[in-house]
């Protein structure tokens, strides 16, 4: 792009902060419609057992207007693969399971009644571990899987293969074998999951007031779900607490509100509080990686043989395609020859998983980078040198097919290196980082920074704090993911008679920043200003097609939709102004609102040319469509092909320091450079950068919802070691600007891969510091000082 | 949760309130631990009787005189944080109160809640256990009576105190003249705020100018069911030379403290990182 930019690239507030840090902005729970009544679930009280349900005393009691369990409805399940009932009829199966709901005048009436209402539980053994669920002799999870090709409680396999792994490993000089277990945990979205559904029985149509992240696929998924037709179903997005992945699918109190709806014809409402969130809201894939991976005597990666055993819970989602977007990562991430690639989702009585932030990334980044390490160790390598050896680069094709036309892998990588001082020949120094200097020791460096301990009176002792750097990378999709039959986006645009731009998008925002970026782009182009520019992005009933926010695709997927929407607009706005400027319709350039000539001696006003286009006898809007459709290509049967119009990569390293008496983990720094195209707007590329690195940092060494026999042990933040402000590490982002021929002035999807290696490079970062390496996720304080315990003893 | 509220402005007021609502109340000052017992146990018919509008001096300053400091029940922990005098004198107590929760909480959490719910990680009663401070306790009739901190706690949520009494200030002793004093609170968890600790200790060590240690006080919290004070390690350490122990000494004094932990093991930490930790940071304490 060699044109100056004007609106791209610079810091612009997001258009809807205001409206959010004044408390005006509406979530879901602030809705209120006229009548609305409050909805409650009752859940199971145990994982397994077969139970029966009387509903008459919470029927009978004052307020109550209906009770309904699954004799009362008739609908189709739901999920990913239609395995899941939306009421639980005679068993449940995880300790999430919906077995009746309520419908009451107020929320403290329905929680009354569901405490009302009787039910008697026969409990059964269930099953927890997915390797007991593959057994042969392990009783039927889910019986409401059809067509199943593969053996019982699995949900889904993948299976993917290129290159010669034989001849693969017969070149290596080092193989390693290792298993890596990866936690449950969940998103926290601020605000919790929530509802409002209301059928109106007149005109026998839905609306839903919700924080879906696909509302497309989402209304098609309702209407499914309750028989009814799609477009009856209008889907309205209140302001989104926080989606991060979670509410890419739809669960059973969406559906169940709707029917409250129906059944009562009142609008109903079903909010949860913060333990039914964390107890019935999805969690990241947990599972367990068995990953071979050799380098020959150079350093060059020769292979990855890679197995993985998801756990699945009772049912399954989207979440259940992680495996999709990590192959991509075990194929593709680094040069590649050979890679087997083989996961299982298996069922088990657990809560079920879904999808996050990275869809699997994270996990295959642990693995992977950890591999690398021990590589290097084993190699007597430099563990930048032997990242920097095997680094994708622009122009490759992948094992997998996939084209690699932009790719900044190397210099990100190159940027950490530098930045994180990972070869400094000082790293003793690093290491010793007292700020008082030792009496007992020769004098010991002293290091300047600011992390000094308090402690006037006695010095800490020298060898208490270990310093160590890490590095790992990412590859991910930079431009949306043909997964679904279209990924593309529709934008409708309308210029009024007073030069205001509503630009209506298909695309949602779920706080990510993206209706901001997309006006910009409009501003860009047509020299409006943003306060000019109003977005549309909330009703299905009004905004065009989009498949949904994910795979980090709205700025690279929508921005072009709106790319090419101005390009029709401009087109009509071309004809008339040239007409007015008497000038031929090439060469008009666009200069604050005005339309000129191309020496600029003559000009309109853009508000001008609608107004003689409505009003100046051709009595025509200025209103176009336009749909864009990524120029990705489905993958074949074996999974090969271009799937995304483009690739991020990124690099991160992190600086850790460990306390060995306590086995505390401080992040100091988190380096990241990352190849995002084209930087659109700082400080929304920063916001993303931050959030999700302290996800990754959360990942990396404190966040586990912790289960035992398919009950939730920690279902609050007391307990669930979300990070605090207080834990925020310094976070340097260093932006490597590809651009990409395909995206939006060069921009690729960036907002996924900022917490995709942060824990695979703490994690190196604290086997660099103690010598020990821990294999499973998070790092916690009481991991550490057992590896060192073992370490020493 | 269900509940009606009287709010005492005065002490005599506050007094009539605690006579009339017999034994059917609680009290409420800061109510960061009080909301949510009463939503966990799902209370009902209790009548709350409200501190934080009580105006009494006792009950809300931070006042000395020559022996001793005078911490009011209803003083918050933002509010000792920001103590020049505590955190010359009492740095132990004002790093307590500064590690507890998080900035927010600490605006309207107070001392005497701290204290009152009778938590095993209850960070300023850890702190003022190491301190050996007195709490002033006063009754419905009117009258003081003051009992020890290291016999006020006697379970989990349990105290000295009796039905119709309020905790209404502490005391402190002020150091000893002209003495070095070294003094902390170390409180071990996974997060630097909004953390439950898993293991913590207060330490008050005072020495005299040869260096020789005066008077001790050492307590250790969620390592037992109550806070506890580590009585023979802090006798070991009286008369010793604070800046030269052996290394042998040092694990010796952790070992001594250690005998007061009897740590279960949840889902935050096992028994035995509670105790390996507490070790270790006991250890810290004597090193150089
Ligand atoms: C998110 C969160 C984090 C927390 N983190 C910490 C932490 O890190 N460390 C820590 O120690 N605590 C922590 N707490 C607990 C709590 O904040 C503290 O114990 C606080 O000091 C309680 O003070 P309060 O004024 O809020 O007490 P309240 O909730 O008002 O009262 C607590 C109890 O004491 C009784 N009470 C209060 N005042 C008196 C009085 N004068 N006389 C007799 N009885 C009285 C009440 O009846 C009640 O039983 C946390 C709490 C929350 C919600």
């Amino acid at each position: 792009m060699s044109k100056k930019l004007n609106v791209i690239g610079t810091p612009i507030p997001k258009i809807d902060a205001g409206i959010r840090i004044t408390g005006k902005a509406v979530y879901g729970q602030d809705v209120k419609l006229p009548g609305m009544l409050h909805g409650a679930i009752l859940r199971a009280e145990y994982p397994c057992a077969e139970f029966t349900i009387d509903v008459s005393a919470a029927r009978k009691l004052p307020g109550v207007i209906a009770v309904i369990t699954a004799d009362d409805i008739d609908c189709n399940n739901i999920s990913y693969k239609k395995d899941h009932p939306i009421l639980k009829k005679g068993e449940v199966n995880c300790i999430r399971d919906e077995i009746a709901a309520v419908a009451a005048e107020s929320k403290e009436i329905a929680e009354r009644a569901i405490k009302l209402i009787k039910v008697k539980y026969k409990e059964k053994k269930g099953i927890y571990d997915p390797f007991d669920a593959l057994k042969p002799n392990a009783p039927l999870v889910n019986k409401y899987l059809k067509d199943s090709k593969f053996a019982k409680n699995i949900s889904d396999i993948f299976f993917y293969e290129h290159g010669n792994l034989e001849e693969q490993k017969k070149k290596s000089a080092v193989i390693i074998s290792k298993r890596f277990v990866l936690p449950r945990v969940t998103h926290c979205c601020m605000a919790t999951s929530n509802i409002t559904a209301d059928y109106s029985s007149v005109t026998k149509r839905l609306t839903l007031y919700s924080s879906t992240q696909v509302p497309f696929l989402y209304q098609r998924d309702m209407a499914h779900a309750l028989k009814m037709n799609a477009s009856d179903i209008r889907v309205i997005q209140v302001v989104i607490g926080g989606g991060f992945g979670s509410k890419l699918d739809m669960y059973p109190f969406e559906p169940i509100a709707a029917i409250l709806s129906i059944k009562t014809g009142k609008p109903v409402q079903i909010i949860f509080d913060r333990e039914e969130e964390f107890i019935a809201s999805p969690t990241r894939q947990n599972m367990v990686i068995d990953l071979i991976a050799g380098a020959d005597k150079n350093g060059k990666f020769t292979f990855r043989d890679v197995t993985i055993v998801k756990d699945n819970g009772a049912f399954t989602s989207w979440g259940a395609t992680t495996p999709f977007v990590m192959m991509q990562t075990f194929s593709s991430l680094y040069q590649m020859p050979a890679c087997r690639f083989e996961s299982k989702a298996v069922y088990t009585n657990n809560i079920s998983a879904g999808s996050f932030r990275g869809y699997g990334n994270p996990q295959a980044a642990f693995a992977i980078e950890s591999c690398i390490d021990l590589m290097a160790d084993k190699l007597g390598m430099d563990k930048a040198e032997i990242r920097l050896l095997n680094a994708n680069y622009a122009g490759e094709i992948t094992g997998q097919g996939m084209h690699y036309d932009t790719c900044g892998h190397i210099e990100a990588l190159k940027t950490v290196i530098e930045k994180s001082d990972l070869r400094n020949t000082n790293k003793e120094t690093l290491r010793n980082t007292n700020k008082y200097e030792s009496t007992n020791k020769e004098k010991e460096t002293v290091n300047t920074d600011s992390y000094i301990r308090k402690n006037p009176y006695f010095v800490d002792n020298v060898d208490r704090y270990k310093r160590g750097v890490g590095i790992a990378s990412m590859m991910h999709v930079g431009g949306g993911a043909k997964i679904y039959r279209s990924d593309g986006c529709g934008t409708t645009l309308k210029l009024d008679d007073y030069g205001h731009l509503t630009l209506i998008t298909g695309s949602s925002e779920i706080g990510q920043g993206s209706e901001t970026v997309l006006a910009m782009m409009a501003s860009e182009e047509l020299t409006i200003p943003m306060n000019k520019i109003k977005v549309i992005n909330t009703d299905t009933d009004v905004k065009p097609w989009d498949v949904g926010v994910h795979a980090s695709r709205t700025s690279f997927v929508a921005g072009n939709s709106v790319l090419g929407a101005v390009k029709k607009l401009k087109e009509k706005l071309n004809q008339k102004a040239a007409v007015l400027l008497k000038c031929t319709i090439e060469n008009l350039i666009y200069e604050n609102e005005e339309i000129k000539n191309s020496d600029g001696s003559n000009s309109v006003r853009i508000e001008k040319v609608v107004r003689e286009m409505h009003f100046g006898g051709q009595n025509e809007l200025c209103t176009v469509n336009h749909f864009y459709e990524p120029t990705s290509d489905f993958q074949d049967k074996q999974f090969k092909g271009n799937v995304s119009g483009t690739y991020a990569f990124a690099a991160q390293s992190a600086e850790v320091e460990v306390d060995t008496y306590t086995g505390n983990i401080k992040v100091l720094n988190i380096h990241v450079a990352q190849d995002v195209g084209k930087v659109l707007n700082p400080l929304n590329i920063m916001g993303q950068i931050e959030g999700g690195v302290l996800t990754g940092v959360g990942y990396g060494i404190s966040e586990e919802l912790i289960m035992e026999n398919g009950r939730v042990l920690n279902p609050n933040f007391h307990n669930y070691k979300m990070l605090t402000a207080s834990d925020v590490p310094d976070i340097h982002f260093y932006p490597i600007e590809t651009n990409d021929s395909l995206g939006p002035y060069g921009a690729k999807g960036m907002a996924e891969a900022p917490l995709i290696p942060t824990a695979a490079a703490i994690a190196n970062a604290v086997a660099d510091a103690i010598g020990v390496r821990i294999y499973s996720l998070p790092i916690t304080p009481e991991k550490v000082l057992k590896a060192i315990k073992e370490k020493t003893d | 949760m269900e509940f009606d509220i009287v709010t005492p402005t005065t002490k005599s007021e506050l007094l009539k309130a605690i006579k009339t609502n017999k034994n059917n109340f609680r009290f409420g000052a800061g109510y960061t631990d009080l909301i949510l017992e009463l939503k966990k146990k799902n209370v009902l018919n209790v009548t709350v009787i409200n501190l934080a509008q009580l105006n009494d001096k006792k009950f809300n300053s931070i006042e000395r005189n020559l022996k001793f400091i005078r911490i009011g029940a209803l003083v918050t922990a933002s509010s000792i944080v920001n103590d020049k005098f505590i955190e010359k004198n009492f740095p132990v107590l004002q790093q307590a109160a500064n590690n507890l929760a998080s900035a927010q909480i600490r605006q309207v959490a107070t001392i005497g809640g701290n204290i009152c719910t009778a938590s095993p990680s209850g960070d300023i009663a850890c702190a003022l256990v190491a301190l050996k401070a007195k709490c002033e306790l006063l009754s419905s009739t009117g009258k003081t009576r003051t009992v020890s901190i290291l016999e006020f706690f006697l379970g989990p949520r349990k105290t000295a105190m009796k039905k119709d009494e309020i905790l209404s200030s502490v005391l402190i002793s002020l150091n000893e003249k002209n003495i070095n004093i070294h003094s902390g609170f170390i409180k071990v968890g996974t997060r630097r705020s909004m953390e439950c600790s898993v293991v913590s200790l207060a330490y008050h060590i005072q020495s005299d100018k040869k260096n020789l240690i005066t008077n001790v006080g050492i307590a250790i919290g969620s390592v037992a069911p109550t806070i506890r004070f580590a009585e023979n390690a802090c006798g070991f350490l009286i008369g010793k030379k604070a800046s030269s122990l052996a290394r042998g000494e040092k694990e010796e004094f952790a070992e001594k403290v250690l005998k007061y932990a009897s740590p279960i093991s949840d889902i935050r930490a096992t028994a035995w990182y509670r105790k390996e930790a507490l070790f270790n940071i006991c250890k810290s304490i004597l090193e150089n």
